[in-house]
């Protein structure tokens, strides 16, 4: 027991002695960990359907677009579809969501 | 031998490229520095009408940590690498995510987006550059905080920190946006890390609940500017009111634009209409559910006739006012009673509220705009045209009614010269009006490109001729509208510019500093 806060009272000093420079510590805030997307309907929702279930963009649930297109599109942007980076949807994300979109009705 | 880069900062040798690539590697990650054509695509499509390539980026580095951030400045001070910094990059018609100049590395803060506070006593947050409206809407309804956001209207993909810092507006209350802000974290050229007013004292508590601090006020520095790298942002948060009345008033005739503004005036200034009311044209709204196309045919703008005929099968005034009440119920009775009273004086509005309109695409997008819900609704602008092509030209008027008439005759007239339609809305601030023109044209027609070019580039000479500034500005058109404030201001921009970043490696080019 006794050791563990020892461990633990040196590395705070480390850290804090790293953020010295600064004269405030990060250790201020209790923030959350960042974002990461759950899943392809997440992103879905709180990204494409705003435009493409208000009648800015088509449909395109339902319609088994490629998978590969969808991505394409997405990470090109087409006439008033922005664009949206890696850094806004990673690989991995976009892929699942591009699964998600050109999967059939009755798997959504 | 081809370069392996897309493109190359001006004056940096390839070599030299390549070692500042090598560490810029070595401080993030492979995986985080990206070079290939495929990886940046997502940041050359851009809206303005000039050739992408006159904006491709060479690399794009994604940070997540102020300590990252200080070591990249510290390379590109050593190899005079240019950075052009975005936090969410939509910014959309002003330029998107791509540089201001050809071959500047993009460093893209979206990744660094932790919501580090978010008090609901006082009202306030704290987040780093990537934070979403959507990622901060989510987190306030999880911790049913009871807080409402100021958003424009991309609302769900773009930020508070890129939005505020490039000085954008909102349409609640709180729709000026850096009039709410309160302390940011800026890391300086020299790899220093500056917190702003009471945020330079250790241990203070007070950062993000006092503005200015002590001593010069320096925010404002970082607005609009390539002095700093924001790496946290605070501001200020509207409390859910107990009650909200969204309404839509409808004037006929384009001149009423003139009793339109002298009636709003009174009530906005008074504080009986809290927001930053809107008064949108009718071919701003008509995208919403018009096609151009089924109106008009071949070139040249879309005649006054088309017009009233979209605005009797849409239901829409010529003007469209969009305006709302905050408070208690009690409150909002009362001047709900000031303005019916004001507007229904001259018998020409038609007043519409939520009892006649929650149907309508135009009205309840817009009500999420007034109370922070999100909507991309407005991007139906883009399929007016079609094909891509936008510009906001966005002068500052005074919120005097002869003076928009006179504003939106001149914009209509130069646009018509150019086949270009009036896509135009006014959006009342505390005393002025930001005047927020849609310049919408077919990107993938090479004439239309020539003459939104030409059209913009019109529209700013004949505006700042009549001592009509710009706000803000689209990559583009950086200098032509530093410009027309003149030299002395050019001057102290180009002098702290030297001072702050002496070898010039900040976003050369934004508001026409280097
Ligand atoms: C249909 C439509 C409607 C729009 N409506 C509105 C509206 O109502 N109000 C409005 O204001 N805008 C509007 N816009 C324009 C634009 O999309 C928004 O202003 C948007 O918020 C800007 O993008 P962003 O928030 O992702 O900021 P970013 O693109 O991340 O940043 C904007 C700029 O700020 C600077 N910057 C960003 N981050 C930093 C940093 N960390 N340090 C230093 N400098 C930085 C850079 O110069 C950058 O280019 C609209 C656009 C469209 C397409
Ligand atoms: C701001 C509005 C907007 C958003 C957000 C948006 N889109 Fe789009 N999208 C459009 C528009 C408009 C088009 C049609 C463009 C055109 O051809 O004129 C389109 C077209 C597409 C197409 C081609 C459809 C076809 O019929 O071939 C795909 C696929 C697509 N979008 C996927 C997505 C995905 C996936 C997302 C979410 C990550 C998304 N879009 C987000 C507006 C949007």
């Amino acid at each position: 027991m006794k050791r563990l806060k020892l461990k633990a009272s040196a590395f705070f000093f480390i850290s804090a002695a790293m953020l010295m420079n600064n004269a405030w510590s990060e250790q201020e805030y209790k923030p959350d960990a960042g974002f990461v997307w759950k899943d392809g309907a997440e992103i879905y929702a709180k990204v494409c359907a705003y435009c493409h279930e208000a009648n800015v963009g088509p449909k395109i649930l339902n319609r088994e677009l490629p998978v590969a297109y969808i991505r394409a599109i997405v990470r090109s942007g087409i006439l008033a579809m922005p664009a949206f980076r890696s850094s806004e949807i990673d690989d991995e994300s976009l892929a699942k969501l591009a699964n998600f979109i050109s999967q059939k009705a009755s798997q959504h | 031998m081809a370069s392996k880069y897309i493109a190359l900062p001006k004056g940096v040798s390839e070599k030299d490229f390549d070692a500042a690539i090598v560490k810029f590697r070595e401080i993030l990650g492979n995986d985080s520095v990206l070079t290939s054509a495929e990886q940046l695509a997502p940041y050359t499509k851009t809206m303005m009408p000039v050739s992408d390539a006159e904006h491709t980026l060479s690399a794009a580095l994604l940070a997540t940590t102020v300590e990252q951030i200080q070591k990249i400045v510290a390379v590109c001070n050593q190899y005079k690498v240019p950075i052009w910094t975005i936090s969410t990059g939509k910014n959309l018609g002003y330029g998107s995510a791509a540089p201001a100049e050809r071959g500047q590395v993009v460093l893209d803060l979206k990744r660094m987006n932790r919501i580090l506070e978010v008090d609901k006593d006082l009202a306030f947050a704290l987040v780093e550059p990537g934070v979403t409206y959507q990622q901060l809407y989510d987190y306030i309804k999880e911790h049913k905080l009871g807080l409402w956001l100021s958003m424009p209207a991309p609302t769900a993909i773009a930020g508070p920190v890129g939005n505020t810092l490039d000085r954008g507006v909102g349409y609640t209350p709180y729709g000026e946006q850096f009039l709410f802000a309160c302390g940011m974290e800026v890391v300086l050229a020299n790899g220093e890390v500056l917190r702003t007013g009471m945020g330079s004292m250790p241990n203070s508590n007070t950062w993000q609940v006092f503005k200015w601090g002590y001593g010069p006020y320096l925010d404002g520095i970082f607005t609009q500017s390539n002095y700093g790298i924001v790496t946290k942002f605070g501001f200020w948060l509207m409390p859910a009111p107990p009650a909200f009345k969204p309404f839509a008033i409808q004037y006929q005739h384009e001149e009423d634009i003139v009793e339109i503004v002298e009636t709003i005036r009174p009530l906005r200034i008074s504080g009986v209409i809290p927001n930053a009311v809107v008064i949108a044209h009718a071919l701003y709204e008509a995208p919403v559910t018009a096609k151009r196309s089924d109106y008009v045919s071949g070139p040249g703008s879309i005649p006054d006739e088309a017009v009233h005929r979209i605005m009797k099968d849409h239901k829409l005034g010529i003007w469209n006012v969009y305006a709302a009440l905050y408070g208690t119920q009690e409150q909002i009775d009362v001047n709900w009673k000031i303005v019916m009273e004001a507007f229904l004086r001259s018998g020409k509005a038609k007043i519409l509220t939520e009892e006649e309109v929650a149907e309508d695409a135009a009205f309840t997008y817009r009500a999420k705009l007034m109370c922070g819900e999100m909507t991309l609704t407005e991007f139906s602008l883009y399929n007016w045209r079609g094909g891509g092509g936008s510009m906001w030209f966005a002068p500052v008027s005074q919120a005097r009614g002869s003076e928009t008439l006179k504003q939106m005759a001149l914009t209509k007239q130069i646009l018509a010269k150019y086949g270009l339609d009036y896509s135009g809305e006014f959006i009342v601030g505390m005393r002025d009006m930001h005047h927020i023109v849609d310049v919408l044209y077919d990107k993938t027609d090479p004439e239309q490109v020539k003459a939104a070019y030409q059209c913009f580039d019109e529209l700013l000479t004949e505006f700042s001729a009549r001592g009509y500034g710009t706000y803000r500005v689209n990559t583009a058109f950086m200098d032509k509208v530093a410009e027309t404030y003149g030299p002395v201001q050019r001057n102290i921009h180009k002098t702290l510019k030297k001072a702050l970043d002496p070898n010039g490696i900040l976003a050369p080019g934004k508001s026409g500093i280097r």
